[in-house]
């Protein structure tokens, strides 16, 4: 957050509404998710997928080659209701950046949405 | 620099979230929630309201320094007025990312959406400010005098008083892009059809199918903000009386009630 300066005038309790806390089942979700793709597990990835997203992750899967990658970093987050959007880049000689929509089914957390966003300016870009 | 930049040219920080509006409509409509906004019944209303609005600022603020830039031979005055409200949009995007922490949330919390400037790709400076300073300024002056109205129910003096300065500096948006669309198009009714059909559309996508109402005609449906409860509208409504001081017609807002969208030049 930027620094917005001297706000102590403002007068009451602040902030007024609750502030939305990321439950730490989805981000160990989200690990789990990215060392499968790392170590080339696609079992373990497609474990945690839903159906409808299985394609869009399996061709992520094809772009990252087994061991290529170690690590990855969030690089931006944002959410809709109870889904969060995850933007993450994986670092390496080829750097990836990928996009996870998680929300939780049952008692998962899931993967609702992979896009892969390597090479494409930004999630406006057709 | 290229000029006319198109949606996808639009700059953000590679740590925010951008969504094109069809795909936050999806992911909300998955979820069980009603696609086009957050609804008053949501816990997120407040927060999701006040990051549209946001977004908006930031928008605006880009379109009018666009504006500026792509159409160097206008006139004097009017890229001063364009400066003019650079100025302004980036005082209200700093307000309302201190009332997003003012409740609880952050500029970033929400993915960002292109609708808006997408609604600033015309070609024509007149075009474009009637689209952006009429159709999009006009949606602006509706929906602050809503959460005007909200905030004095919340009995909260910082939501209303910080959105109530910036409407005041919307009004005059409004006005000025009345005034250049009329003066820019002088001596050519067909530029200045163009202009107005221009807006029509942008008017076309914010009335949501006819789905916005007069404030006297909005059912109240309960909320909840900070433990307190209160009635607000549960849609957008046409806040008549800022713009009747914007410049609008009475026509034109009767138009805009009945969800024609369209809009005569004055």
């Amino acid at each position: 957050m930027p620094d917005l300066g001297f706000r102590e005038n403002v007068m009451g309790p602040q902030p007024i509404g609750k502030v939305v806390v990321v439950p730490a089942e989805m981000t160990a979700a989200l690990d789990a998710l990215m060392r499968a793709l790392m170590s080339g597990d696609r079992g373990a990835a497609e474990a945690i997928t839903e159906p409808q997203v299985l394609e869009d992750l399996r061709q992520i899967a094809n772009a990252i080659a087994p061991g290529v990658y170690d690590k990855y970093e969030l690089v931006g987050r944002a959410r809709i209701g109870q889904h969060f959007f995850n933007k993450v880049r994986l670092t390496g000689a080829k750097p990836m950046t990928i996009q996870f929509r998680l929300g939780m089914n049952g008692e998962r957390w899931t993967v609702r949405e992979a896009t892969n966003l390597t090479g494409r300016r930004s999630g406006w870009s057709k | 620099m290229q000029r006319m930049i198109s949606v996808d040219k639009l700059a953000r920080p590679e740590n925010h979230i951008l969504l094109p509006v069809q795909k936050s409509r999806a992911v909300r409509a998955e979820q069980g929630l009603a696609p086009n906004n957050p609804m008053p019944y949501e816990d997120d209303f407040l927060k999701a309201r006040l990051h549209g609005i946001c977004a908006g600022e930031f928008q605006a603020m880009e379109a009018a320094g666009r504006t500026l830039y792509d159409f160097p031979d206008a006139p004097w005055e009017f890229q001063l007025d364009m400066a003019r409200q650079v100025w302004d949009e980036s005082r209200h995007a700093e307000i309302y990312m201190k009332l997003l922490e003012y409740v609880g949330s952050y500029y970033g919390e929400f993915p960002e959406g292109e609708v808006l400037w997408s609604c600033t790709q015309a070609e024509d400076p007149a075009a474009r400010v009637a689209g952006i300073n009429r159709g999009l300024e006009g949606l602006a002056c509706d929906v602050f005098e809503q959460m005007i109205r909200l905030a004095q129910r919340m009995g909260d003096e910082v939501i209303e008083r910080s959105i109530d300065y910036v409407l005041a500096d919307e009004i005059t948006h409004v006005r000025m892009g009345s005034k250049w669309m009329r003066k820019l198009t002088e001596g050519d009714p067909e530029r200045l059809k163009k202009a107005q059909a221009f807006q029509d559309q942008i008017d076309e996508i914010f009335n949501f199918g006819g789905g916005r109402t007069t404030v006297e005609n909005a059912a109240q449906i309960k909320q909840r903000v900070g433990g307190k409860e209160f009635n607000i509208d549960d849609r957008i409504t046409i806040a008549r009386e800022a713009r009747l001081l914007a410049g609008f017609t009475e026509e034109e807002i009767d138009r805009l009630v009945k969800g024609f969208g369209k809009s005569g030049a004055y």
